[in-house]
């Protein structure tokens, strides 16, 4: 047979045998049941801090309820009621005026016995202090009282201590997870902004920081490229380099020369982003406005991922570069054919959804061979240098060129019909047409000039070939009637079926 | 609907919401609300995870904040336009010093919704200081009045064991920002210049504004960190005094044979100036039961309900026709506060005043536990302050004032 004590024991260990969520949810549970078994007025729950003497209370219970609440009491000059409490696990008040009892909540590992006999207790944690008043009728606690009390207050420490644990546990899981998550965005983003925008989202969603920001650095990593940060709003904002403040900027600097994993100026933490000597960036994440204190294991996971974000993010501007480099003409620094494929008949797939107009113009420099044979392959080179200059600087940001082979190159116009095209062609062949070849053994100076040929969408073909070969068509017309001049298909198209290439042409042709 | 609200009445605050809400449900069967009590430091720290709550988390339907939480809630986007839910509110005939810090600040579109507010004043029992001065109201114009009478009073009650000449009215038992500021401001200063752009947190004047007040518990005036319990209040008579926002009228009043009169909290500086505090209600964006929060709302805000509800828990209506009926109905009450009232100031309505007093409200509760261990100086108030002038500069230069 249970004797009391046994027994009450038991049901108190019974009530509190339950998964709880936090340390709430427990004492909403633990401290009601003490009150109504020792008959209370109210349990106060603190949080203990040692190193300062304070109690600081966080909840009390009173009637029917709990309450969140808050005071600050200080023991620090109280030795005596701090030897009680500390040594004998309770104390009694010294100055109310009413029976009241400090509980100190110690959770321990069971203790251990030596070799050599000694009992040893490895771990012990102070996990709060307890306050037990009766002010109503001013009964005191008896022996009795206590020693049950110091019982239950060992199963609520207990329950404390583990439902930490759980707790700990928990954040543990939703930060790995968090992490997962925000791993699998790098993989999913077709562009690196979009996927950092996404992580900096992630991130102050997941880690609840009132900011995150990534200062990222140019190509040689030497300075600040941009900034992309999440504030307190979500929203997702981009800083150029000259927007950042010079002391920020300064920072900035200090954490890249420094060798420490990381730095915190003032609230904001700021981690550098490195691959080996290659400089990224730099995460920065603070809880500026809101003042709560950021948790040691979100900045260590934090830490993690950092050096894993600055490998993708190195990774993914490397790419970029190397398609770059495959995408564009190294001399003229135009896209090349296969890009300019791609993307006509992406413009091609687009104008028939939204049944928009669409030009292309196809061009050479005339008679670039003898260009080529009279003022050597520098000044070809250079020809076609400031060809594709003036092709860029003349053209609209939608509109494609690029170097179709040797003189040759296309340009492509999105949601421009047949005369707006011929605007634009004039206007290279003007442009164009004031180049001067620059004379250096006497030659006679001699100006720039090319053929056009256009066609344009729906009125001349419908597909990707059938627009190539009608402004081909257009540009043989041009050629055959003495070339520097532009035509647009259906304005020559007669004229154009009937046409064969010229044979000086074909032989030009087969020399490019 | 849930409502996140603030402990307003100390230990009784849930009864008093249980008759709040016993009222409002007699008004409106139909809506199912419920009450959580947080503490304002609970609250601060949740208004910055509210818009990304974790599984299982609960998402509150209507908050009450404090005033100058308004534009921050607004920026976060956690506060839902009630001019969109409702573009008949109006705040006519809301006190105009509430006014401003229910916008967005630029715009007329109301994020939240004044419900009571609180002045700041000085509390004295007659019998106490009638025995260390003929005449204390004018002695307690000045804040080395205030010192003196102290100093008498605890010379006079040396016997009384547990008594302090001041009552310490923060709920936290500590040094209290709120409880500074009007210190502050007659010293002739403020967080911040007037065009929000620089702080004045570092000047000479905001340091001695707030030596002042910390004086209260360096000269143990004023008790701070001890068990609440064991302190005696002015009704027991271990206390004489009390710098509170609560009117405390009437349950002065309650007590048969004490006189308490309330004066302005003595100046520091110039002139006295006291602390005007507003409590609103705003609406979660996330909340799934706007318009039953909106009626909530607009229950609080009933002329009958501002005035049952300040009277619970010893504060003042938010709106006029409330306010007279409130302070008229006693003439005590008239003659005391209109005076109060006319020095009254606030805190501006912009995002960084909450964060500025964090940082401010962190650097009392150092010095409250380097006073009790009796290692406080001024000169380490003073470093700390300069140190908290840095952060909000650079607050300011992130949110632009």
């Amino acid at each position: 047979m249970f004797d009391k004590k046994s027994y009450t024991l038991y049901k108190f260990h019974k009530h509190l045998n339950q998964s709880f969520q936090n340390k709430r949810e427990l004492l909403e549970c633990a401290l009601p049941a003490l009150r109504d078994l020792f008959k209370l007025d109210r349990v106060y729950f603190f949080d203990w801090r040692k190193d300062r003497s304070l109690l600081s209370l966080k909840m009390m219970c009173k009637k029917e309820y709990c309450m969140d609440m808050q005071e600050d009491i200080s023991v620090a000059n109280e030795p005596a009621f701090l030897r009680a409490l500390v040594h004998n696990g309770v104390a009694e008040t010294t100055d109310l005026s009413y029976p009241a009892l400090y509980l100190l909540l110690q959770w321990e590992r069971p203790s251990v016995e030596l070799r050599n006999g000694e009992i040893h207790t490895f771990m012990q944690e102070k996990v709060g202090v307890l306050r037990l008043e009766r002010f109503r009728k001013n009964r005191l606690f008896s022996d009795t009282e206590i020693d049950m009390i110091k019982a239950l207050g060992q199963e609520i420490s207990h329950n404390l201590r583990n439902t930490e644990i759980d707790q700990a546990q928990n954040q543990r899981l939703n930060v790995s997870t968090a992490l997962n998550d925000l791993s699998t965005i790098f993989a999913s983003s077709l562009r690196l902004n979009d996927g950092l925008e996404l992580i900096l989202q992630g991130v102050q969603r997941y880690f609840r920081f009132d900011r995150v920001r990534l200062f990222l650095t140019d190509a040689e990593g030497k300075k600040i490229r941009t900034v992309l940060g999440v504030g307190l709003s979500g929203t997702v904002t981009h800083q150029e380099s000259n927007q950042v403040s010079a002391e920020e900027a300064q920072i900035f600097k200090e954490v890249f020369n420094s060798s420490a994993t990381y730095r915190a100026v003032r609230s904001v933490l700021y981690i550098p982003l490195k691959v080996q000597r290659n400089k990224v960036g730099v995460l920065t994440f603070d809880n500026i406005f809101s003042r709560r204190q950021i948790g040691y294991l979100d900045f260590i996971s934090l830490q993690q991922f950092a050096s894993q974000m600055a490998l993708t993010i190195d990774n993914a501007r490397l790419f970029e570069r190397v398609q770059e480099l495959s995408n564009y003409d190294e001399l003229t620094k135009l896209p090349v054919r296969r890009y300019f494929n791609e993307k006509f008949a992406e413009e091609i797939y687009r104008s028939k959804r939204f049944d928009l107009p669409l030009s292309l113009i196809i061009m050479d420099i005339d008679w670039f061979k003898q260009i080529n044979d009279t003022y050597g392959h520098q000044i070809g080179d250079w020809a076609l240098q400031k060809v594709s200059q003036t092709l860029r600087s003349c053209l609209r940001q939608t509109d494609v060129p690029c170097r179709f082979g040797g003189d040759e190159m296309m340009i492509m116009l999105p949601r421009t019909n047949g005369e707006e095209a011929k605007v634009i062609a004039r206007r290279l062949k003007e442009k164009i047409g004031a180049i001067v070849v620059p004379d250096r053994d006497g030659n006679p100076p001699r100006r720039l000039s090319i053929s056009q040929g256009i066609s344009t969408y729906p009125q001349d073909g419908e597909t990707e070939n059938s627009l190539l070969e009608k402004a081909d068509k257009a540009l043989y017309v041009v050629k055959a009637r003495g070339r520097g001049d532009f035509a647009l298909y259906r304005d020559v198209a007669e004229e154009a079926e009937t046409l064969q290439p010229r044979e000086n042409d074909k032989k030009e042709e087969t020399e490019k | 609907m849930i409502i996140w609200v603030m402990p307003d009445s100390g230990a009784r605050s849930k009864e008093d919401y249980a008759e709040l809400l016993a009222l409002f449900k007699q008004a409106h069967p139909e809506i199912d609300a419920s009450v959580r009590v947080f503490t304002r430091n609970v609250l601060w720290r949740r208004m910055f995870t509210i818009k990304n709550p974790a599984h299982g988390e609960e998402v509150p339907d209507l908050i009450q904040i404090p005033h100058y939480w308004t534009s921050l809630l607004v920026k976060e986007g956690v506060a839902e336009n009630l001019s969109l839910l409702d573009p008949g509110l109006s705040l006519a005939s809301c006190l105009s010093p509430l006014k401003e810090h229910c916008y967005q600040p630029g715009t007329k579109d109301i994020y939240s919704y004044p419900w009571w507010f609180d002045l700041s004043a000085l509390h004295y029992r007659a019998d106490h200081l009638k025995l260390v001065s003929s005449h204390p109201e004018e002695d307690l114009q000045t804040w080395n009045g205030l010192l003196n009478i102290c100093e008498a009073l605890r010379e006079h009650f040396s016997t009384v064991p547990n008594y302090f000449p001041i009552q310490n009215s923060d709920w936290r038992g500590s040094l209290s920002m709120r409880s500074a500021l009007p210190c502050i401001w007659s010293s002739g200063t403020d967080f911040l210049t007037p065009d929000h752009t620089k702080t004045l947190v570092a000047t000479k004047a905001f340091k001695d504004g707030l030596r002042d007040y910390v004086v209260l518990a360096l000269n143990n005036y004023m008790p701070i960190l001890r068990e609440r319990g064991s302190l005696g209040t002015m009704m027991s008579g271990k206390a004489s005094m009390m710098i509170s926002r609560k009117q405390g009228i009437s349950t002065f009043s309650a007590r048969r044979g004490m006189r308490v009169h309330t004066v302005p909290v003595p100046a520091t500086g110039k002139e006295s100036c006291a602390y005007l505090s507003g409590m609103n209600l705003a609406i979660n964006r996330l909340s799934q039961h706007k318009q039953d929060a909106l009626t909530f709302i607009k229950f609080c805000t009933r002329p009958d309900m501002q005035v049952r509800y300040a009277g619970m828990i010893e504060a003042f209506p938010a709106f006029e026709d409330a306010f007279e009926q409130f302070i008229f109905s006693s003439s005590q009450r008239l003659s005391t506060y209109t005076q109060i009232l006319a020095s009254a100031r606030t805190l501006p309505n912009l995002v960084i005043v909450g964060s500025i007093m964090e940082i401010l409200k962190k650097i009392l509760a150092q010095s409250a536990a380097a006073i009790v261990e009796d290692r406080f100086t001024m000169a380490s108030l003073d470093k700390a302050l300069d140190m908290a002038a840095k952060e909000i500069e650079y607050l300011l230069s992130i949110n632009e004032g």
